[in-house]
């Protein structure tokens, strides 16, 4: 089975249109027609999860982020970054190929990303959630108990929290990675991954802080963008192995950048 | 509201004739906020278009002012400790009103993204209008013009506040020679010289020996993270995009190279050019006192 084969597999079970346009659900590196020794899932393709990959002896890498520390993967203004020629020297060499899913993982029903990031920080009833999953309710407890018990629970070292420690919260509203949502009336706090923490579209950092003073109870934890939608990606190795039987598939995480 | 729109456009329609008025011409009729504005665009020069961020987001510009508060985020607490200081003109680096917008625009709904933008009947933005024109403030923007004419008191700013003025390499460049230490050493130094809670994070070896920093208040691209890290042994930076710089920084760590970034959050890396500022107004306002007021290091980390 070739790397396209695979793609070409998902694309099939994925269960919705198919965006050719998509600039990042493509091949990054590697021969397409390579053939698969087995597939890792991952949420970044960081060239320390490219050579734990290779030393488990999958060659298939398929992964939710960027490769080339861009967005586009553009790699026109690399061409003699010496990280750039090691990373790629090294997955050409052990023949490894690199392919991104990324839009068409927040276009499925349900998206992975969302129904992992929800688990991995306690919430539940999550399992059908979509990229925009609304207000999930649980049991009322502080800003302070509930950032602990996400710590607790996803292993994460440097997340950050706004808010009054001590304000009384249940609503919980959450988007993956780099879409964490606004915050709105019917949310005490706001989950993402990351965020411009000021001068972007809305600011929430700056609107809880706010808030806080004015004593509402809101809050906001930037779990990382990495810790945020790693979880998923394990999700999606579950899913490929409901129609991939011929290759192993594991779910290989990056590690969270941060000391 | 209605208030601010009104003085919104009067002081576009000021702008234009910005310069035309030189310091010290008011005589002795009392200084207004439309006043010092002028004089601060005059000292700092440049065009002012009012389509630019630059300008006032709340308060009456013919307001007297008793007194100018600087700070890289007016938040509430911020508008709240210039009240108590008696200093009603605040000069604010970032938005007020929760992004660009400044809460002008109304609420829209991107399709798969969700609302951007908070509107001006959100009951947080409507509590600090009201603030504002209950104790009489006028907020003004002033980021590009401050950077753009003063860049380099960003920079040095940062640096004063981490006590590595004397250790600049070149006056044109924000490179610094600073004491060896390793990365680890040197992340407690910023820590406790900036009075951060929990928005510092840094990636990269933490036992390499750091010696050559860059400093770079605010967001920094990745364009200049692929140009500039291999110069350094660290670069601190406002923010970056995690899958951007950091992840750039852990693959080069990776690949054995001794460095790390650290992210010092984006309004506490331009608080100390904020400070500056407020020294620099000293110097264009002599009526009144000038203060830099800090927002603090929004984040924390829980037990």
């Amino acid at each position: 089975m070739t790397a396209r084969e695979v793609v070409d597999l998902i694309r099939k079970n994925v269960g919705v249109p198919w965006n050719e346009r998509s600039y990042r659900d493509t091949f990054k590196l590697g021969n397409p027609d390579s053939t698969v020794k087995g597939i890792a899932t991952t949420v970044m393709a960081t060239f320390d999860m490219i050579q734990r990959a290779n030393a488990a002896g999958l060659n298939l890498l398929i992964t939710h982020e960027d490769t080339f520390w861009n967005d586009r993967d553009e790699t026109k203004d690399l061409a003699e970054n010496p990280l750039f020629k090691a990373k790629t020297e090294y997955v050409l060499k052990n023949d490894m190929v690199i392919w991104r899913i990324h839009d068409h993982m927040h276009a499925m029903k349900p998206d992975f990303t969302v129904v992992g990031s929800l688990r991995s920080v306690g919430v539940k009833g999550g399992e059908n959630a979509t990229m925009r999953p609304g207000v999930y309710t649980i049991p009322e407890t502080t800003l302070g108990e509930f950032a602990s018990q996400v710590k607790r629970l996803t292993g994460a070292r440097a997340f950050r929290c706004v808010g009054d420690p001590k304000a009384k919260v249940r609503r919980i509203l959450l988007g993956p990675g780099y879409a964490t949502p606004r915050m709105t009336a019917e949310a005490d706090v706001v989950i993402g991954g990351e965020q411009q923490e000021a001068d972007g579209a809305f600011d929430d950092v700056e609107y809880v802080m706010d808030a806080a003073s004015l004593g509402m109870a809101k809050g906001v934890i930037m779990l990382g963008h990495v810790v945020s939608e790693q979880p998923g990606m394990e999700d999606l190795a579950n899913w490929m192995r409901t129609f991939i039987h011929d290759v192993p598939i594991r779910f290989v995480p990056a590690e969270e950048p941060f000391w | 509201m209605r208030d601010a729109h009104i003085s919104r456009r009067r002081f576009a329609l000021m702008a234009g004739t910005a310069g035309l008025a030189p310091p010290g011409a008011f005589g002795a009729e009392p200084l207004t906020a439309e006043g010092v504005i002028r004089r601060i665009q005059a000292g700092l020069g440049g065009d002012w278009p009012s389509a630019g961020p630059d300008g006032v987001k709340a308060g009456d510009l013919s307001a007297v002012v008793k007194g100018i508060a600087t700070t890289a985020m007016a938040t509430l607490d911020v508008l709240k400790q210039a009240v108590k200081a008696n200093t009603n003109l605040v000069l604010t680096y970032e938005p007020t009103f929760y992004g660009r917008g400044e809460g002008r625009a109304p609420a829209m709904v991107t399709p798969g993204r969700g609302p951007v933008g908070f509107g001006a009947d959100d009951p947080v933005v409507k509590a600090k209008h009201e603030f504002i024109e209950k104790h009489g403030l006028i907020v003004f923007r002033l980021r590009d013009h401050w950077q753009a004419h003063k860049d380099n008191d960003m920079v040095a700013g940062l640096a004063d506040a981490l006590g590595w003025s004397a250790h600049r390499v070149k006056s044109d460049d924000a490179l610094y020679d600073i004491p060896k230490a390793t990365a680890e050493e040197t992340v407690a130094l910023i820590r406790s010289g900036l009075n951060l809670r929990g928005g510092l994070r840094a990636v990269g070896d933490r036992k390499a020996t750091i010696r050559r920093v860059l400093l770079h208040p605010g967001p920094m691209t990745p364009a200049t993270m692929w140009r500039r890290y291999s110069e350094v042994d660290m670069m601190v930076v406002g923010e970056v995009r995690e899958w951007e710089n950091t992840h750039y920084a852990a693959d080069i760590f990776t690949a054995g190279e001794k460095r790390a970034l650290v992210t010092i959050g984006r309004v506490v890396s331009e608080e100390p050019g904020m400070r500056a500022c407020a020294e620099w107004l000293k110097a264009v306002v002599t009526e009144v006192p000038a203060k830099w007021i800090d927002a603090g290091d929004p984040y924390w980390r829980p037990a």
